[in-house]
């Protein structure tokens, strides 16, 4: 059971050191995908020990994803974890994310509202709360988090899944993929950490409009 | 009327650019044909607008100007959206391309 972490980055050179090493620490091997950083993302990712790849151009963190899970096909993984760069996730939670994957679940997402999220922001917080009613809609599916970048997967089923949205927009593709394919999938609660850092390099809420925007158009 | 001096006037420099463009095999013979056939249409439009009102009548719109105000903004929706998916089938492409640079040369220890 060869599992993956794979981590989109860019421009993520203060942080992805730390983060690589403390997912090292805990045992798990790394891949870190470059989305065509200007910075030195690259060099040190592969210094903590990280697998790395990098787009020559930036692409987005759904094709950054996208490359990581052909790497983990080329590569005979069988699971991965999906995980970010800017160390809002607990690497020793890892292992509680991957732990359904082992009792026959096919996707296990990470939810910030079944766990403690520390210090969400309001606006940051309506809006996610108007993304769940959106992907209620959408997919159907009753989720208590979405859009939550923590997630596993078993990688065969990756493979029958279609996952075309190069930018934010893939995080709702992939919730429609699991309605669609009616995957066996499990909500984990996880801790999602809003530091200073973590809210100047993440998205503006003002984010949600372009995604909409791209899954609207762009089918 | 001068307006109508100045209308083919700029629709005759869009005809010679495209016959540029053919020559120099930048546009395809097809391409050339639907844009000077459109120019062409246009022209004959200006200098004889009657053919408008005539035409606006038999569809059931008053003016002749409005029709072709319809007939326009059609067109140039229609090819907005060809533009918006041409390019967001670039950028597919360039995104592929990206991932096949980027798994071919994984980067391997500095």
């Amino acid at each position: 059971m060869e599992i993956l972490v794979i981590i989109p980055a860019k421009d993520e050179q203060e942080k992805i050191v730390e983060v690589v090493r403390e997912i090292i620490q805990v045992g798990w091997p790394v891949l870190v995908v470059d989305d065509g950083s200007i910075d030195d993302t690259a060099s040190r990712a592969k210094a903590a020990g990280a697998a790395v790849v990098r787009h020559p151009l930036n692409r987005g963190q759904g094709a950054a994803l996208k490359t990581g899970i052909d790497y983990a096909l080329a590569n005979d993984f069988d699971q991965v974890v999906f995980f970010d760069a800017d160390g809002q996730m607990m690497a020793t939670e890892i292992a509680k994310v991957v732990l359904p994957l082992a009792e026959g679940y096919e996707v296990v997402l990470g939810s910030r509202f079944l766990g403690q999220a520390k210090a969400i922001p309001w606006l940051k917080l309506l809006t996610l709360k108007m993304a769940l009613g959106f992907t209620r809609l959408n997919t159907g599916l009753k989720l208590s988090d979405t859009h939550n970048g923590f997630q596993a997967w078993q990688v065969s089923v990756l493979k029958k899944i279609k996952l075309t949205q190069d930018r934010q927009a893939y995080a709702s593709q992939l919730l429609q993929e699991i309605s669609r394919h009616k995957l066996k999938y499990k909500e984990v609660p996880v801790t999602i950490v809003y530091t200073d850092y973590s809210k100047r390099k993440g998205q503006s809420v003002f984010n949600a409009f372009n995604i909409l925007w791209d899954l609207i158009i762009k089918r | 009327m001068l307006i109508q001096l100045i209308l083919v006037a700029a629709l005759l420099l869009f005809i010679g650019r495209l016959v540029a463009q053919f020559r120099n095999q930048k546009i395809s013979g097809w391409e050339f044909i639907g844009w000077s056939g459109l120019w062409l249409g246009a022209i004959v439009v200006i200098l004889f607008p009657d053919i408008t009102s005539f035409l606006a009548i038999k569809v059931g719109v008053t003016r002749g100007v409005d029709l072709v105000i319809y007939v326009s903004i059609i067109l140039v929706f229609y090819l907005l959206l060809k533009l918006l998916l041409r390019i967001e089938k670039i950028e597919k492409d360039i995104t592929k391309l990206c991932r096949q640079a980027a798994l071919k040369d994984e980067i391997k220890d500095n």
